[in-house]
């Protein structure tokens, strides 16, 4: 219990809010990269051929949005999938969601997907492939587990199906073709201690890179979910030792608004 | 607006009541969730030794007219007690309903224990005490009670000048309802024009599939030459006929209208129930043999010859008005791939979610089969002290895996009746997984549920609980056993940072995971 705290760190509260701590590419004005990684004219409001996202994952992906007739594969389930259709299903997008029976559908509402256009399909059986081409016809964002590693040859078919119908499929997992990746690479629990309080936020580093300009990776911190389960943007937060090795020990802690001890995990 | 005099039609309602509710399950609880093709036949077999015509509402429910059946088999009691007796013999719960009008039928079969029969004429007083909400009528469900109007009898009290102007078209169609009045009038002259339409098959069609692609043809074709005459279907005809000579008709009632497609999956599910159906009545026991033995024929006579749609009532395509703010309208590309789906995987495949209320984040959401209603059993929008606090996991267990925590010891720890732990949780291992570290929880938390039904009631503590590797869980402990309900995020199936060292657990049932976690960096 308790094991692998070494450092516990005090924020107060108007520290947190306010400060940004220098971090690799977040400049002041949360959401502007900077000016090498803004396409001329496409980051700021999406266009046809793009879905818009919540503003938070704008920086994350190019074009600003989710291209039409592009894969995202997001790592692997979690809330980061329903972050990357919330806003288009804000904008009145269909979703669905296919191989994924454990989706939390309060999670999904909170985060901002409207369940009122949201269908599952908790088991695609082993036809899944078509059962997401036809999801891709009606659809516009599709979000799917696949039920085991496709060949490449079905992932091209599929890819087709996603051109030819200008949809978007976001794959809980991973996925070769895929335009854009993201993961979650960092996160942290606030509001919980031991024993005491309960989960209210969490933040997360969330690494995004792709194929061509995109292959540079970028990184942002957010509120996966804020504490009312809405996904904002959050302060970078540097961990003193969060290194990417992580197995060490060198777990962290701080405190949120509440003075509650947070313990980072590290990824 | 006037077709309210004259001869109303007496409709008999058969209602299954387990059956439909498998709409209420989730496809995980009921793995063959379906249209439940076998025992929608079996049904519509013993209906048919009764009438001739019976009409398929949705699953669970059908009707048949009375008029006919119930002066040859002794009145509308004798008729309505010799169905209940004819399926409970089969071995599934019915209840019937006989009333003017289907609306009140279906309420009438409903009516517990065993459906009622309402005399001719009493309609409107038989509806009179039920709720508002009976109409299923979204939008007026939350509209009229706060008109203070909650009853069916207190709406057809008004004027039904007011109704229109306040309610439009939609409260029209409520209106006549509850004064126990069809929902719209039927167009009162015969259809000048045969606008049935067919498709012979030759050679004969031995599988389903050129069937159904027929079918979505002919649904095609019929719906325009019904749009040339400014009609639309409520009810269709489906008849199949087998190489020998004998057919199937089924009427299917679609609530809104006929798409090709709901079409073609209802012609589907006509041949799926007619090629797994046990008893294919009276006249079959030459053909069943030969049907049986040649398990890919699609007929019981062999294959299809002739399938031939005919639209069975018609009403006036009045086109339908749409919300003006936030109805989430299906569109007709949602509705299509939707149904295309459906068709692959069966109805109770593909749903979509209502959230509802309760305290333990799986009771907060229904699932409804696409293309069904159904209001949430337990009203969402309420207060339900004990609820697990937001922000709401993203991951929620159609089944919960089964878990070990212990303390640092070793050995598990348990929650007395009081709400004592006898120590703080210091290993978590979920679904047979490798043990992980707790370094921070909340808990316990107690819920004691349904004290007042026993069979039901259950008392549960639970608790958020962080591993070592950031990821959090919501964990339940019942009896002494440890479930996980649902998790926040998990950063990975066991991700300690450097390698994978376990399996995915299977969401499915919480045994043992069949895949192998591949993600091995």
């Amino acid at each position: 219990m308790g094991a692998g705290i070494t450092q516990v760190t005090s924020l107060s509260s108007r520290q947190h809010d306010d400060v940004v701590l220098p971090g690799k590419d977040v400049l002041p004005g949360k959401d502007v990269l900077p000016g090498k990684d803004v396409l001329p004219g496409k980051d700021v409001l999406p266009g046809e051929d793009v879905l818009p996202v919540l503003p938070v994952l704008r920086g994350l992906l190019p074009a600003g949005g989710l291209l039409r007739g592009s894969v995202v594969a997001a790592g692997r389930w979690s809330m980061l999938c329903l972050a990357l259709a919330a806003g288009a299903s804000v904008d009145g997008a269909w979703c669905a969601v296919a191989g994924l029976p454990q989706l939390g559908v309060r999670a999904a509402a909170d985060a901002g997907l409207d369940s009122g256009r949201l269908l599952l399909i908790a088991d695609p059986g082993t036809g899944w492939p078509q059962v997401v081409a036809s999801l891709l016809d009606g659809f516009e964002i599709v979000l799917l587990r696949p039920p085991e590693r496709p060949s490449a040859q079905l992932r091209r078919r599929v890819e087709a199906a996603v051109r030819r119908h200008g949809s978007v499929l976001v794959v809980a997992g991973d996925w070769d073709g895929a335009q854009v990746r993201l993961h979650i690479a960092r996160q942290e629990w606030t509001g919980i201690g031991v024993g005491h309080g309960r989960l209210r936020a969490r933040r997360v580093e969330v690494v995004a890179d792709g194929r061509g300009a995109w292959a540079r990776p970028r990184t942002r911190w957010l509120w996966l979910p804020g504490p009312d389960g809405s996904v904002t943007a959050a302060a970078d937060w540097v961990v003193g030792a969060g290194s990417a090795d992580g197995a060490g020990g060198s777990n962290s802690a701080w405190t949120d608004h509440r003075g509650a001890v947070a313990v980072s995990g590290a990824g | 607006m006037n077709a309210v005099g004259g001869m109303r039609r007496r409709v008999l309602v058969l209602y299954c009541p387990g059956w439909s509710s498998s709409a209420q399950r989730s496809p995980a609880q009921d793995e063959q969730a379906g249209p439940g093709a076998q025992d929608l036949d079996r049904v519509i077999s013993v209906l048919e030794e009764f009438c001739p015509q019976v009409e398929v509402l949705h699953p669970g429910v059908c009707a048949i007219s009375v008029r006919g059946p119930a002066r040859y088999f002794g009145g509308e009691e004798e008729l309505a007690r010799k169905i209940s007796e004819a399926i409970i013999r089969r071995g599934l719960d019915c209840r019937t309903g006989i009333a003017d009008g289907l609306f009140t039928a279906v309420l009438a079969a409903r009516a517990e224990p065993s459906g009622a029969v309402v005399p001719p004429g009493g309609a409107a007083a038989f509806l009179a005490p039920f709720p508002v909400t009976a109409l299923e009528i979204p939008e007026l469900d939350d509209l009229l009670p706060r008109l203070g109007i909650t009853t069916l009898g207190e709406f057809a009290a008004l004027p039904a000048a007011v109704a229109a102007n306040r309610l439009g078209a939609q409260g029209v169609l409520a209106h006549r309802l509850a004064r126990g009045l069809d929902p719209r009038p039927l167009v009162p002259r015969q259809p000048a024009a045969d606008l049935s339409v067919e498709w012979e098959f030759d050679p004969p069609a031995e599988q389903s599939e050129p069937v159904v692609f027929a079918a979505k043809a002919l649904a095609d074709q019929l719906q325009a030459g019904l749009a040339a005459r400014r009609l639309a279907c409520v009810r269709m005809r489906v008849q199949a006929v087998c190489e020998d000579g004998r057919e199937i008709i089924r009427l299917w009632r679609y609530d809104g209208l006929l798409s090709a497609v709901a079409v073609a999956e209802r012609v589907r599910w006509q041949l799926e129930s007619w090629r797994t159906s046990q008893d294919l009545g009276a006249g079959a026991a030459g053909g069943r043999a030969d049907g049986r033995a040649d398990g890919r024929a699609v007929g019981p006579g062999g294959g299809i010859t002739l399938l031939r749609l005919t639209p069975d009532q018609l009403v006036r395509d009045e086109g339908r008005q749409l919300g003006l703010w936030g109805d989430a309208v299906v569109s007709d590309r949602v509705a299509r791939a939707a149904a295309g789906v459906q068709a692959m995987l069966g109805h109770g495949a593909v749903t979509r979610p209502v959230l509802a209320g309760g305290r333990s984040p799986a009771e907060q959401v229904l699932l409804v089969p696409f293309g069904d209603a159904a209001a949430p059993l337990l009203p969402a929008g309420r207060p339900w002290p004990g609820n697990i606090p937001a922000p709401a996991p993203a991951t929620v267990y159609p089944a919960p895996l089964s878990a070990r925590i212990t303390d640092s010891s070793g050995t598990p720890v348990t929650v007395t009746g009081r709400v004592q732990m006898s120590d703080f949780p210091a290993l978590l291992s979920a679904g047979g997984g490798p043990p992980l570290a707790v370094i921070s929880w909340a808990g316990p938390w107690p819920a004691t549920e349904r004290w007042w039904d026993p069979p039901r009631a259950r008392r549960r503590a639970r608790f958020q609980i962080v591993t070592e590797d950031g990821s959090a869980w919501l964990a339940v402990v019942q009896d002494g056993r440890w479930l996980i309900e649902a998790s926040y995020d998990l950063m990975a199936y066991y991700w300690d940072g450097a390698r994978v060292t376990g399996t995915v657990p299977s969401y499915r049932d919480g045994a043992r995971a069949p895949t192998e976690y591949r993600r091995n960096r």
